[in-house]
């Protein structure tokens, strides 16, 4: 398995599938390199169980997008516990995935390549977060698809998980028994 | 009046059930009968061993969760209750799969669906798979004890909003459609049926089968996982289990040995040939975790103008088989027509979209329809499956390509859906799918569905039925289990769930598992009687 990315993406059928391997490996690489490095600490973030440091900015960042047109924002701690409690709940195989997707999102050497966002989360425009998840949305690569699905259900699940987000939805909650 | 817990009323009586999660050292335990699994296959197997007098240990990888923990909330639900804290998912990612993970399993948290596994799927099995003994009138006996068992009956109340449009449009169109048997007692019609019945109506196996194996001295363990079945190829001595942690995510380091007489495996389709795998069980002829089959699921949401409230009432009551068998066994895939309670978490990621798209989308929830459809895999030569595989880590998951055949059935679904929606009353249909959009008019919906490029992700599949894996036939070249539910190779292992199903069933599986274990397991009493 070829484990650089090939300086042109080919086009053909057969490129792709090697450019997808590539990927992959390349994910996982840099996955690796942030666990072994000491700058992306793999320990939970003070209050987490699961969430770390360096994945606070991201979140930040993508909550306003994916979750616009709702009072999300407003209940961003809140937000980020749900979904800190969701991430304890799944599988140490799904849990590894979804922090090799944050690994990605978070090193500037992966992050400026495939989400187009060459600075930092904070300077990130709405417009660029959103030309990213379409990006991601549209890739022929499935593990960018991947990504985006997991980001969105990620927040959509824990925002309509919270009461705070029920009036909007018009929802009126479970019914008491 | 508070809702009495019968589970922790009869713990507090004295039922012998052990916390894996709690053990501050390892463990070794002996039985007539070690049972791996706790849902539909696996307790009904435990209430017949058990009241033939057999010694019963029931293992579940799950938590105990009982009543008075279920609050009608998904969050709790999902982390607690579903096979990897609801992350489980086709490998690639592109299907979701609800599966249950808690003492009673999959009857946990299923939406009560009961039907007698379809005739032309049990003469498919005779015909294709080499399935002896198991037609439609040797299994009714079994399916008509198990719906007295669990009280199973067509659904007596008028169908929720939701339901009732599926009604209305099938009417409308001349298409069948008919009301769903449901296993409950005394049912309130909350519609929470996914997230752990807080009333005991739903008769899932923890407050049928299992509590009638405790009160006849059986024993039940819960978080602890079975890890390896050691064996010599030929007899199994002994199963490994891992001791989980309370959230059910990481091993706690302790162990139990289990030696027991006779091996029931019943976790289910992904679990079952998972164990399989790892505890290296002979299969000479590679038939193990072949031919796991979903009923792939597609979606179609609608306007109405009146108030559906998705999230209210018994979740499914109504089915149509329109479009199951029209076109022959074996033809293009058929599918089932049915609706899913629709609370917001799940809304929101099924109805797609991100920012004010979903926002707008889910403000609209209340009015909300949405319907679902089935499809039958497995029946056609292009429809083989997928492949349970482990990852690294030793965890089973699910490899399972969308054939060409299969997606074809999603455009075809599409169209019925959108035609019964619109004739129901629907002002906008909407197939679920990344490039679709409300619109207006049946013409409309056909040309937009008939452009939609299929494809993984971009549609939104998921899944709550896994079958097949471990699949059950008289040829061991086919087929891991006869069909006794015998394993080919290891004499005193038996497979008591839906893995042994040799296509998908073209119905929801419950009562499917249900009557076959019911069989099998009396079989098995036989034959251990006969041997004491």
């Amino acid at each position: 398995m070829t484990t650089s990315l090939p300086a042109t993406p080919a086009l053909s059928r057969r490129g792709l599938l090697k450019f997808s391997l590539g990927a992959s490996a390349f994910l996982a690489t840099a996955g690796l390199g942030a666990s072994l490095s000491g700058c992306s600490a793999q320990s939970p973030a003070h209050g987490f169980l699961t969430l770390r440091e360096g994945d606070l900015p991201i979140l930040h960042a993508l909550i306003p997008v994916i979750l616009a047109g709702t009072a999300a924002a407003d209940s961003r701690e809140a937000l980020l516990q749900r979904l800190d409690n969701k991430l304890a709940s799944l599988s140490p195989a799904m849990l590894k995935l979804t922090r090799q997707l944050f690994d990605v999102l978070a090193l500037p050497v992966t992050r400026g390549p495939l989400t187009g966002i060459w600075g930092s989360w904070e300077g990130a425009s709405s417009g660029q977060i959103q030309a990213f998840l379409r990006r991601w949305e549209n890739s022929s690569l499935n593990l960018l698809r991947m990504g985006h699905a997991s980001l969105l259900q990620l927040l959509q699940m824990a925002w309509y998980e919270m009461p705070e987000s029920w009036a909007q939805c018009g929802y009126p909650g479970p019914p008491k028994v | 009046m508070p809702v009495p817990d019968l589970f922790r009323e009869g713990l507090a009586r004295g039922w012998k059930a052990r916390d894996a999660s709690r053990l501050d050292q390892d463990l070794t335990l002996e039985t007539d009968i070690a049972i791996i699994g706790s849902g539909a296959g696996g307790a009904t197997s435990a209430e017949l061993l058990s009241a033939a007098g057999f010694k019963v240990l029931l293992i579940e990888e799950g938590p105990l969760k009982t009543s008075s923990d279920f609050h009608l909330l998904e969050d709790q639900a999902y982390a607690s209750l579903y096979q990897e804290g609801i992350g489980r998912m086709s490998k690639d990612g592109a299907i979701t799969i609800l599966q249950g993970r808690a003492v009673g399993g999959t009857t946990l948290i299923n939406w009560t669906s009961s039907f007698r596994t379809p005739e032309p799927t049990l003469q498919h099995w005779a015909s294709e798979h080499g399935v002896k003994g198991l037609g439609s009138a040797e299994l009714a006996p079994w399916f008509e004890r198990m719906e007295q068992r669990l009280g199973i009956a067509p659904w007596i109340m008028p169908p929720n909003a939701n339901n009732e449009a599926l009604k209305r449009g099938c009417e409308a169109l001349g298409y069948s459609w008919k009301v769903i048997p449901r296993n409950v007692r005394g049912c309130w019609n909350l519609g929470y049926c996914g997230m752990g019945c807080p009333v005991n109506a739903k008769q899932s196996m923890l407050v049928t089968t299992i509590p009638a194996t405790l009160e006849k001295g059986g024993e039940l363990l819960y978080l602890a996982r079975a890890e390896r079945l050691v064996h010599d190829g030929e007899r199994i001595s002994s199963l490994q289990c891992q001791a989980m942690d309370a959230r059910c995510v990481n091993p706690t380091g302790r162990t139990i040995q289990v030696k027991a007489r006779h091996y029931v495996l019943a976790g289910g389709g992904i679990n079952s040939p998972g164990l399989l795998l790892r505890s290296d069980a002979p299969d000479p002829h590679e038939r193990l975790g072949k031919r796991t089959f979903l009923h792939l699921v597609n979606f179609s949401a609608g306007l109405f103008k009146d108030k559906v409230n998705p999230f209210y009432g018994a979740p499914q009551s109504i089915y149509s088989d329109h479009f199951q068998w029209r076109d022959g066994v074996t033809g293009p895939i058929g599918y089932k027509l049915e609706v899913p309670p629709l609370q917001p978490a799940l809304a929101s990621t099924l109805l797609g979209g991100f920012g004010s798209d979903n926002a707008l989308r889910m403000e609209q929830l209340p009015h909300t329809h949405m319907m679902l459809a089935l499809l039958r895999d497995g029946f056609h030569p292009d429809s083989t499956g997928g492949q349970v595989q482990l990852r690294g880590d030793g965890s089973p998951v699910l490899d399972y390509p969308v054939s060409a055949y299969a997606w074809d059935g999603v455009r075809r679904a599409f169209h019925s859906m959108a035609e019964i929606q619109f004739a129901a009353g629907a002002e906008a249909v909407l197939p679920l799918h990344s490039d679709g959009r409300y619109v207006k008019t049946l013409g409309e919906a056909r040309q937009m569905i008939d452009g939609l490029s299929l494809e993984l992700f971009r549609t939104r599949l998921g899944s709550a039925h896994v079958m097949g894996g471990c699949a059950m036939g008289e040829d061991p070249r086919q087929a891991v289990c006869d069909s006794l539910g015998r394993h080919h190779q290891l004499e005193n292992l038996s497979i008591h769930d839906g893995s042994l199903f040799p296509t998908s069933i073209g119905a929801n599986p419950q009562l499917s598992v249900y009557g076959l274990t019911a069989r099998l397991t009396d079989g098995l009493i036989e034959r251990l009687v006969s041997g004491r």
